[in-house]
């Protein structure tokens, strides 16, 4: 048999199992509030017809039945019960038909089964009583209905069977609309995402605004598409950009066939008109080749070419490059090693992102400027600065120049792809490393890493 | 500084291609084996190395190539990274296995370094990544074809000049050359291919032992240094531009 939709969901069968253990305590906790109820009783009636029977039997002995009768005259809830025996057990007084078998004398209360007999009739009821022997041998035994006990648990097992039944009901109904409920949103959850899938990044999960768990997952959710929403957003102007980039140097490439194709006069004219065609390709193909490798460092899950890189070292062997380069271009490099930490990453990858910052500073530096390249432990944290007395870069660019094609109005006239810092941070955000470009007067820039102890 | 001017750099690499194309061993013509799917790059490259003096033979995809690679009569083989039929690294892989030592050229489109690690160590000698310049292909064919013996030899030399392994010194004849240990390295990998043409890649990758392009052109300027120190003022010249691609060391004429 197939269960309705709402009753196969979690919440309903959570509901029901609650119920469950509801219900056992609920019969647990009845159960011993009886059990307390009827020895409370039990011992309350045994003390009765005890001092009953003591009150009956003291005093004079002729007029133990008189006594008798008095007290079972008084009985509108016909619960009390006595008789008087002679010692061959034939009734005296009282409204009990007989001795009641089994019975012990002088042992105190105890239950015993007897049969009434008074003006309305003959009936057999189970009762708690005394017996005592007189002292002229008859036997004298008070006792006390039980009755009231079972009554009062039929009572209750009345009680609880409604009031579970209620609870019942009211629980299915709970269960129910609590399943319906969330089934809802999340065919509404389940909905949407069918229509974000399809390519409609705008669509959101819909949230309630009461917080609940949902709302937070829901939250949690649209926080990562608006996030995945931008990032196909840079794409696409990534896109463009790449488009802008290539078209530039291959329109100048084209005109510059076509032109000497035309107006080439010599077999030299031809063939610095191919030169220049090669160059204006070779920088097209550069461009493409930078962000395959952007991308592939973005890409890539590779640690196997991790290890302890020193990076101290790896500094001067950056500094050892790039300093006759500095030298022809009159500029100062220094490299200022003072700290000689470890850290876990790539050697290749992180030598190119120096480098690559460093051949930045060259690239902004007038002659006679100054580079330095630091090795700075601040806190728990190193940092690799690269910072030079070049022009810089505004507070809203330092974001800016980050991305990809991004040039400044500083690197306008100056050869280069606008990649070479996209390559940067590349690297360093596929170390879990942070890049930053800090005010200065000149450029600065940080990478920031975790050093392994020594 | 010594600039090879276009038609120069025709006369002389070809003039140097042409004594690169004999295997000096059984004096003989080199022969390129060339396995590259796209017709127009394999005509293209095909008509590059002819004109060089080189025998080429080629096959469109990774069965045929295969087939004329187990032959065994090329000196060298190129091979596209992507074939159809059999990939290009596999053929490499399956000539290696049957024990074919024959060196590898790798051309790929492919320009990923887990790639690049890949084919290396699938058994391919070299990796160039396309779009590549011709000379490049030409140069690294004849970086393949003849190796440097690594030889025990103490001390090097190219016409007048002597590079001592032992003493870390160098001279060009009666002149003492004070080189800084990057420029050491430098003239001694080009001391060991003297008549080679050797990129600034190759170079990068080899002198430096880094795999990615700088931005700008260091190994120019090194080279630029080290020239100065080697070249003096009323010398012949030994160290030789060849515009737009690389340099080569040769003795003076």
């Amino acid at each position: 048999m197939r269960l309705p939709e709402f009753a196969r969901t979690t919440t309903f069968r959570s509901t029901l199992a609650i119920f469950g253990a509801f219900t056992v305590c609920t019969l647990l906790i009845f159960g011993i509030v009886l059990w307390q109820t009827s020895a409370y009783l039990t011992s309350n009636i045994d003390r009765l017809v005890d001092d009953v029977a003591k009150t009956v039997a003291a005093g004079d002995p002729l007029h133990t039945a008189q006594r008798l009768e008095d007290h079972l005259r008084s009985d509108p809830r016909r619960v009390k019960l006595g008789g008087l025996f002679d010692s061959a057990g034939n009734r005296l007084v009282g409204n009990i038909e007989s001795l009641p078998a089994g019975i012990m004398v002088d042992a105190g209360a105890q239950k015993v089964t007897l049969t009434r007999v008074d003006d309305v009739g003959r009936k057999t009821q189970t009762a708690r009583a005394v017996a005592e022997r007189l002292a002229n041998g008859e036997t004298l035994i008070i006792g006390r209905n039980l009755d009231e006990v079972p009554e009062i648990f039929e009572i209750t097992q009345r009680v609880v069977v409604l009031g579970l039944l209620a609870a019942l009901c009211l629980g299915l109904t709970g269960g129910a609309w609590l399943s319906i409920r969330s089934q809802r949103r999340i065919e509404e959850v389940n909905r949407k995402i069918q229509r974000i899938v399809a390519g409609e990044l705008r669509q959101r999960l819909p949230t309630t605004g009461n917080n609940d768990s949902f709302d937070r997952l829901a939250a949690l959710v649209n926080g990562m598409l608006d996030d995945i929403e931008t990032l196909i957003q840079n794409l696409a102007t990534v896109g463009d950009d790449i488009a802008h980039d290539l078209r530039t140097p291959l329109t100048r490439v084209r005109i510059g066939l076509e032109r000497s194709r035309n107006n080439a006069q010599s077999l030299v004219d031809l063939q610095s008109a191919v030169d220049h065609a090669i160059a204006g390709i070779d920088h097209a193909i550069s461009i493409v080749t930078a962000l395959l490798r952007i991308r592939e460092i973005e890409q890539t899950r590779r640690l196997v070419g991790f290890d302890n890189v020193k990076i101290a070292e790896l500094l001067r062997e950056v500094g050892d490059l790039y300093e006759p380069f500095t030298e022809e271009k009159r500029v100062a490099l220094t490299v200022k090693t003072d700290s000689e930490i470890m850290v876990r990453g790539d050697r290749d990858l992180l030598f190119e992102a120096v480098a690559n910052l460093v051949d930045n500073a060259v690239k902004f530096t007038p002659e006679g400027g100054q580079i330095e390249l630091t090795l700075a432990r601040e806190g728990s944290s190193g940092i690799v600065r690269v910072s030079d007395t070049g022009p810089g870069v505004s507070e809203s660019e330092r974001e800016l120049v980050v991305r990809r094609f991004y040039r400044s109005d500083r690197s306008r006239g100056t050869k280069g792809l606008g990649l070479g810092l996209s390559l940067v941070a590349a690297i360093v955000k596929f170390h879990g490393f942070r890049f930053s470009i800090v005010p200065g007067p000149g450029f600065v820039a940080e990478i920031a890493f975790q050093p392994t102890s020594p | 500084m010594f600039v090879l001017e276009p038609s120069i750099i025709g006369a002389y690499v070809s003039d140097a291609s042409v004594e690169q194309a004999f295997d000096p061993m059984s004096a003989r013509v080199a022969r390129v084996l060339l396995i590259e799917d796209d017709p127009e790059t394999a005509s293209e490259i095909r008509a590059e190395l002819l004109e060089r003096g080189y025998v080429v033979d080629w096959a469109a995809d990774g069965i045929d190539g295969l087939a004329k690679a187990r032959a065994g009569k090329a000196d060298i083989l190129i091979i596209d990274r992507m074939l159809p039929g059999i990939d290009g690294l596999a053929v490499i892989d399956t000539l290696r296995k049957e024990q074919v030592r024959t060196p590898v050229l790798v051309l790929s489109a492919l320009g990923a370094v887990d790639d690049r690690v890949r084919g290396l160590q699938m058994g391919s000698d070299d990796y160039l990544t396309k779009p590549f310049a011709l000379l490049e292909l030409i140069a690294r064919i004849q970086a393949l074809l003849r190796r440097p013996v690594e030889n025990q030899q103490i001390v090097l030399r190219v016409g007048p000049l002597e590079l001592d392994l032992l003493t870390r010194t160098a001279k060009r004849g009666e002149r003492a050359i004070d080189l800084l240990p990057r420029e050491f390295r430098l003239l001694e990998y080009m001391m060991r291919r003297q008549d080679q043409l050797l990129t600034r890649a190759m170079l990068f990758e080899e002198v430096w032992n880094y795999k990615f392009v700088p931005q700008s052109n260091l190994v120019d300027v090194h080279m630029g240094r080290l020239r100065r120190k080697i070249d003096g003022p009323n010398e012949p010249p030994m160290i030789y531009s060849v515009r737009g691609e690389g340099f080569v060391l040769r003795a003076p004429a």
